[in-house]
């Protein structure tokens, strides 16, 4: 999707972030070519939402810098909008819209945002309910669904804007046990497609199945960044080695 | 042009401290006897007795939807006809005591049924007396609940004494309205007296505020994300 | 009801059409002002925020009575104005519910959160964007029940009209008090439409609330 396969999809070098004197991303460095799966774990408050929130330019950066499809991402710029068109966010709250029903919140950037003719849009969004198995629920509201079918619409409200890369903030931690399958499947399909994906989770078994490498996070810092199955086998730094331990054996 | 002149309003200043306080004490009068009258009727809303609790409905329901202006008529005129002559300062506090009285219920009310009935049974189960339940665990709960809006309201009464002028209370409204008519100085009084229930109303806003900070340094419950 | 305060139903009648008038058309106006009050109580600036909050502290903690006789009285003379009392009714009435609603607008906007906000930002959204198909649309639903409120309480407000002589429901029954000398009836009939009036209009917000109610 990007013009030339060699370079990446995103690049962050040196990434700085502070919210006052309280240092969260600290020296990030992180190249992400067309089409992989990047799985992010760690500790909570380690900085991976801010990680990704950065990226799509929802918090300004106090150094280094992002490059997305080689453009700069500035929060403050009017650059801004095109970039974010061009991202897909999945949040762990879904933040669908409550007053819209499931189909018009896939609809309604597509036709308000990019102008496109709202005949198509919904064409194209019957179809992204199929793909998240959803058609029976278009014309629910958000407060009938299900946290798993709320968040397999946020999913498809994401890919309703042909996003070149996909965001997910712990995607599954709101929901309940027996729906987080339903999502998980999504995005896997979602991956075998070739897109390029940012996660961030805690399900173990997805990154070693689906995730092409994965990112341990401390303390605002890239602390191992290999393989899943490697990872999961033989973590290399003794943080990561507690931390997944700890998560393994729950 | 018109020349603004405070000044032309100094000679009848003489009355306006007594116009302050009695402003004040109509207020501080109101605000105690209706906090009365809403701990009653909010016992009443939640009270077991359905005709305790139609009654307490009723009184708040036709208390909110008539004017004050129309309830002190009532009581000064309306009464002084059927044989009951209150004078001008009593009709004034009955009526916002009245008035606010309803407000103040559905406040106490809002405060109560918002405390779990396990809290009760906690209390309860260790052996608390009624008193020390209230004391300990209901009031400070209900408390942090109903602070801001009875802020709000002590601010409404402060603003609904004012109406105590059409019935001859010689308050702070009146004072404006005299110096006004004596001086032809109506914005100047107007202005005056303006900023002295702003300064009425902001002490208690900011008493409200201060009170918020003070609880919730203390335990920031009911802040819960 | 005595046939002597009955003879004059249509003083009552053409009252209450007075009072609904002038309490809608302050709602209004109050709303408009409110609107852009309450907008700019929530601007990044912190100068025209506290603009906005001198603006609405002013306007909750003076009397309406007394800004009645500003409007009626100080416009007049200060400005040359000469304003009627239906002007300066309108006036006073617009200034303090337009203090009530720029808080209803301020809380409206506030209670749809953050995440609605990233999320819009996050599909590429523009700040107008967002607030006129996320925020605003969701704004408005919280909006309404209270504003049904400040209605209610300009309409009590206007009974104050009466004081500067402007003929509303209660200066209707003042003046039919002073034509048949009866006292009691009259005011009961005038609190007794108040009342039907307001709770009716109670009635409404109450299911206007819960028919725009979420279940989250
Ligand atoms: N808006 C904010 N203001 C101040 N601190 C914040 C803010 N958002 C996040 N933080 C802090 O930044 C750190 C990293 O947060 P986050 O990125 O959410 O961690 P993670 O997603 O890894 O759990 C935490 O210590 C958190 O408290
Ligand atoms: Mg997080």
């Amino acid at each position: 999707m990007s013009t030339d396969p060699a370079s990446p999809v995103l690049r962050i070098e040196g990434l700085v972030k502070r919210y006052g004197p309280h240092l969260v991303i600290d020296g990030v460095d992180l190249d992400v070519t067309a089409g992989q799966v990047v799985v992010f774990v760690g500790p909570s408050g380690t900085g991976k939402s801010t990680l990704l929130r950065c990226v799509n330019g929802l918090e300004d950066i106090q150094g280094g810098r992002i490059l997305f499809e080689g453009q700069p991402v500035l929060s403050r710029s009017s650059a801004i909008h095109a970039v974010r068109r061009r991202i897909g966010m999945i949040f762990q709250s879904f933040n669908l819209y409550p007053h819209l029903t499931a189909l018009q919140n896939v609809t309604l950037a597509p036709v308000k945002v990019l102008g496109e003719p709202s005949k198509e849009v919904e064409e194209r969004a019957r179809g992204l309910f199929r793909k998240v198995r959803l058609e029976h629920r278009a014309h629910a509201f958000p407060s009938q669904l299900s946290g798993g079918e709320q968040q397999r619409v946020a999913i498809a409200r994401a890919l309703a804007m042909n996003p070149h890369l996909l965001m997910f903030d712990e995607p599954t931690s709101a929901l309940d046990p027996e729906t987080v399958g339903d999502v998980l499947a999504v995005m896997e399909d979602l991956a075998r497609e070739g897109r390029t994906m940012l996660v961030v989770t805690h399900e173990i078994g997805f990154a070693r199945h689906v995730g092409d490498r994965m990112i341990f996070m401390d303390g605002g810092k890239i602390v191992e960044d290999r393989p899943p199955e490697e990872m999961i086998a033989n973590p290399e730094n003794p943080r990561t080695r507690q931390f997944l331990g700890s998560i393994l054996h729950h | 042009m018109y020349e603004f002149a405070l000044a032309g309003l100094l000679p009848y200043t003489g009355p306006l401290p007594r116009a302050i306080v009695l402003t004040l004490w109509l207020s501080t009068l109101s605000i105690l006897l209706s906090v009365a009258v809403g701990v009653l009727g909010a016992l009443c809303r939640t009270s077991t007795s359905l005709v305790l609790r139609w009654i307490g409905g009723a009184y708040v329901e036709v208390l909110r939807n008539i004017p004050l202006l129309v309830v002190i008529y009532l009581i000064f005129f309306g009464l002084a006809q059927v044989g009951l002559r209150v004078d001008g300062f009593n009709s004034a506090l009955i009526a916002l005591t009245l008035n606010a009285g309803a407000y103040m219920t559905e406040i106490f009310r809002g405060g109560l049924i918002a405390i779990p009935r396990g809290q009760y049974e906690a209390a309860r189960s260790q052996g608390m007396t009624a008193f020390q339940l209230y004391r300990y665990v209901v009031f400070p709960q209900v408390f942090r609940i109903i602070y801001a809006p009875l802020g709000n309201l002590m601010i409404g009464i402060v603003i609904g004494s004012s109406l105590a002028s059409v019935i001859g209370v010689e308050e702070v409204t009146t004072w404006m309205r005299r110096a006004g008519d004596e001086t032809f100085r109506y914005m100047e009084s107007f202005l005056a007296v303006g900023v002295i229930y702003v300064v009425l109303a902001q002490t208690i806003n900011i008493g409200r505020i201060v009170t918020g900070r003070w609880l919730l340094s203390r335990a920031p419950i009911g802040h819960r994300r | 009801m005595s046939s002597q305060v009955a003879a004059y139903w249509y003083v009552f009648l053409k009252g209450v059409g007075i009072t609904l008038w002038i309490s809608w058309l302050a709602l209004i106006l109050g709303g408009a002002v409110g609107l852009v009050i309450g907008l700019l109580r929530i601007a990044p600036w912190a100068a025209v925020r506290w603009a906005a909050i001198v603006y609405i502290e002013v306007f909750r903690s003076v009397p309406p009575l007394v800004l009645f006789f500003g409007c009626f009285y100080g416009l007049s003379y200060a400005m040359k104005l000469d304003l009627s009392p239906f002007s300066a009714a309108t006036i006073a009435l617009t200034l303090t519910a337009s203090a009530l609603m720029a808080e209803v607008v301020r809380a409206g906007i506030e209670s749809v959160t953050r995440g609605q906000w990233e999320a819009a930002l996050s599909q590429g959204m523009t700040y107008p964007q967002v607030f006129r198909y996320v925020v605003w649309p969701q704004a408005i639903r919280v909006m309404l029940p209270p504003s049904v409120g400040v209605y209610i309480s300009t309409l009590k407000d206007s009974s104050l009209a009466s004081i500067i002589g402007y003929v509303e429901l209660t200066k209707s029954g003042l003046l039919v008090r002073e034509s048949t000398g009866i006292s009691f009836e009259v005011l009961l009939i005038i609190a007794i439409l108040y009342f039907v009036i307001n709770y009716s209009i109670s009635l409404v917000g109450a299911a206007l609330e819960r028919r725009f109610k979420y279940v989250h």
